[in-house]
């Protein structure tokens, strides 16, 4: 059977290099899918994982669409779980009363109704009672609701005071019911005693300590973890390869110190050196990418001059030699070209490390202002609500690592689609 | 460093001589990050003085404190000046706080760093030799890919992440494991203190309260700064292997009817790991970075700790000591590995 782009050949290094002939004379688009029955799993790894980078990359250029609230505003209450109502005035009633809500009592007589003293519960009573009574009115009705309010000490008076049927009903927030449902079983929860109430939303991820969106801050926290991951890599891009391809091509002493140099950044654990420049510079975005790209620099070089000093040796180079091209030109025109590909699978991965350094250096309390909606500062803030709001630390960390994920997985899948020599590694 | 004068003296000629190149190679290593870190806490815009001491203070504290840390005189004399406290690991008091003198704060600082960073190889280095070959035997199946997954999962978490959640499962939800520190208070009091490894401490003075408090205090950051390097090491192990698998003296072993799971790992594990051991000198970087996140999460008193301490104080002749201090210990980590590389390996030459 004919080897095609079909019908991919079965592994082995001899058909490998005519599929590889067959695949160049396709584009990169077509080139990807039909990779995708040889290479099998990888090709869903690079699917799945350039479909969460598009996704994030929407998420970060436009965040407004995507955020409900704003992530500096206080929009809710303090540490609310996920998914949770915010407390609620409720009304509490026994299994077997004849009422089901405030409107039932708008009889006339007066209904005695339980209240803890000092808690808001009276006042949304009142106020429901007199909404009530204006909307009957506005009905063309005189039924007027008339509560006589019996104020207690405690929550459990105020049940008991229901269960024994002093009361017709009781008003307390839904927080503090709930912790005391289990003992009063013939007493249940008639809802929310207002209509306006009842709309009360939940967070899908909660709230933090200040009342702000989990999720809201989540989504804008994107935008700055994308700025600091390209930015960051870009300059460090723009700086590394350039001086690789002058050490690479010009060799001898300039290359050994420059190589001396940038291996001993290389080695040095990169943290450290950030949080130095960081705290030297002072915290702002600009401060922290700065401090980001001198840690990539040695990457991009080390690529870049190996890959030169290997083209220079090569049979094109020297015929560009002879027929006179200039150092400058043999560099920009033929070596530069040679080199990117192996570089631009590189810079994937470099987003992810400096997106991930960038959460690091924010969780440190370096390099952004605290109260930037960033993964790593919501980190940091939430720790100390480790015992009462898992949710604070465990989402930021999730946004964190699935875009590294993303973008670590893209690098990694396109080196194997372009690549497909690497593979019998 | 007893173990290295051994090997020194015992080892060959060639071997004498790849250790000499090698210390001689590490020198000039150590002083490009000295004068890196130099040169970044000093050039590089932002003034430690009013940094220090607030856009306040007036003219003459100034003056007074420039001249006490030698900042008045000339750049190059404040280099040499530097590079003279490196070498005798003189870095003066520390500036705010206690004010003792900073080599002996680091003194306490580095062991606390050593007892974490070593367990926490052990454990990287198990699991990845461990998985790495596992993987690479089922190559393609399900469990290949699931470790291949495990790799580059663990690789993307943010380790202080990944900090909080273990401490937010074991220590708050299920109470197995203390929240933070190195030992219990209590326990401290009745701890003398030595080398302040307190592992080692605990067993010499026979403490065995104290090591018991001390080891259930490491399991958590240890675990966490291994488990977060242990997938480098799966993928590295995993390749590795899966070459030598390729190799005709395995292919040799097979046909002689040795078993598979012998031929796996002690004919290509064995091979497979001499190019996982050099990395480990590379790893060192991630591992100390590693730390440096680690130590803040679980409130860990060591030397990455004192950095963010020290910074948000502001002191930041500290800071330049810490720094320089990390770039020796990772210039001699990566000197010792490969020195132990080069006895490993006879093929190895300079």
């Amino acid at each position: 059977m004919a080897t095609t782009l079909e019908n991919p050949p079965p592994e082995s290094p001899v058909h490998l290099e005519e599929w590889e002939q067959e695949l160049q004379k396709v584009g990169l688009v077509r080139r990807i899918l039909r990779a995708r029955r040889w290479y099998g799993t990888d090709w869903w790894f690079v699917t799945i994982s350039t479909a969460m980078v598009v996704a994030f990359l929407v998420i970060a250029i436009a965040p407004q669409f995507f955020a409900k609230y704003d992530p500096l505003g206080q929009v809710g209450p303090r540490l609310l779980a996920p998914g949770e109502l915010p407390a609620q005035e409720i009304l509490i009633l026994p299994e077997d009363s004849q009422y089901n809500s405030v409107a039932d009592f708008a009889t006339g007589e007066r209904i005695p109704i339980a209240v803890q003293r000092e808690t808001p519960s009276s006042e949304a009573a009142r106020d429901e009672a007199d909404r009530v009574t204006e909307e009957n009115a506005a009905a063309g009705s005189d039924e007027r609701v008339r509560l006589q309010i019996q104020r207690f000490e405690t929550p459990g008076e105020v049940l008991d005071t229901v269960v024994a049927g002093d009361a017709v009903a009781g008003v307390m927030s839904s927080s503090v019911f709930k912790g005391l449902a289990d003992q009063y079983p013939t007493l249940q929860s008639a809802g929310a005693i207002s209509s306006a109430e009842q709309d009360a939303t939940s967070f899908p991820l909660g709230t933090n300590q200040v009342g702000q969106d989990v999720l809201s801050r989540l989504i804008w926290g994107a935008r700055i973890a994308i700025i600091i991951g390209f930015s960051a890599a870009i300059i460090s891009f723009v700086i590394g390869v350039p001086l690789g391809l002058l050490a690479g091509f010009a060799g001898g002493k300039t290359d050994r110190l420059m190589t001396l140099i940038m291996d001993s950044i290389y080695a040095f654990p990169g943290l450290i050196l950030a949080i130095a420049i960081t705290a030297v510079l002072g915290p702002s975005i600009f401060n922290i990418i700065v401090a980001i790209a001198v840690l990539y620099i040695p990457t991009y070089y080390r690529i870049v001059r190996g890959q030169t000093l290997s083209a220079k040796e090569e049979l094109y180079v020297e015929a560009a030699r002879s027929i006179g091209a200039k150092s400058r030109e043999i560099l920009s025109r033929y070596i530069f070209p040679n080199v990117i590909p192996s570089v631009a699978i590189i810079f994937s991965v470099n987003v992810a490390d400096a997106i991930l350094t960038g959460a690091g250096l924010s969780f440190l309390g370096l390099g952004l202002p605290p109260s930037t909606p960033d993964w790593g500062i919501d980190l940091a803030r939430g720790q100390e609500f480790i015992r009462s709001a898992w949710w604070l630390i465990t989402f930021p960390g999730l946004a964190v690592m699935l875009v590294v994920l993303a973008f670590t997985m893209m690098g990694e899948g396109l080196v194997e689609i372009f690549n497909p020599k690497l593979r019998e590694r | 460093m007893v173990a290295l004068i051994w090997v020194f003296l015992r080892g060959s000629q060639a071997l004498r001589r790849y250790i000499l190149t090698r210390i001689a190679l590490t020198l000039p290593m150590v002083l490009i990050l000295v004068s890196v870190v130099f040169l970044v806490l000093r050039v590089m815009p932002g003034d430690v003085v009013s940094s220090t001491l607030g856009p306040k203070a007036s003219d003459e504290v100034r003056a007074n404190i420039m001249q006490e840390l030698g900042l008045d005189k000339p750049l190059v004399v404040q280099y040499f000046t530097f590079l003279g406290d490196v070498v005798t690991l003189d870095f003066g008091n520390s500036f705010i706080g206690s004010r003792r003198p900073i080599v002996d704060e680091l003194g306490e600082r580095l062991p606390a760093t050593i007892e974490l960073i070593i367990p926490a190889s052990i454990i990287a280095l198990s699991m990845g030799l461990l998985f790495g070959t596992w993987a690479a035997v089922r190559r393609k199946k399900p469990t290949d890919y699931g470790l291949r997954l495990y790799s580059v999962i663990i690789y993307s978490m943010p380790i202080f992440w990944l900090g909080l959640l273990l401490r937010l499962v074991f220590s708050v939800w299920l109470n197995w494991t203390p929240i933070a520190g190195r030992i219990d208070v209590i326990t401290n009091t009745t701890l003398h203190r030595t080398t302040n490894l307190l592992v080692v401490d605990s067993i010499i003075s026979g403490n065995w309260a104290a090591l018991g408090s001390v080891l259930v205090h490491l399991i958590l950051p240890t675990v966490t700064l291994g488990l977060v390097l242990s997938g480098v090491f799966v993928r590295l192990t995993r390749i590795n292997v899966i070459e030598t698998l390729q190799e005709d003296y395995i292919t040799a072993a097979r046909a002689r009817g040795i078993r598979e799971r012998a031929v796996t790992y002690s004919y290509a594990l064995k091979n497979a790991m001499i190019p996982v051991v050099t990395v480990i000198g590379l790893q060192v970087a991630i591992l100390l970075a590693g730390a440096v996140l680690t130590e803040t999460v679980f409130s860990w008193p060591g030397m990455g700790r004192y950095l963010v301490e020290r910074i948000s104080s502001r002191d930041f002749i500290a800071v330049q000591s810490t720094v320089a201090v990390f770039a020796m210990f990772v210039a001699l980590i990566s000197l010792a590995v490969d020195i132990v590389y080069s006895v490993l390996d006879p093929r190895v030459k300079y």
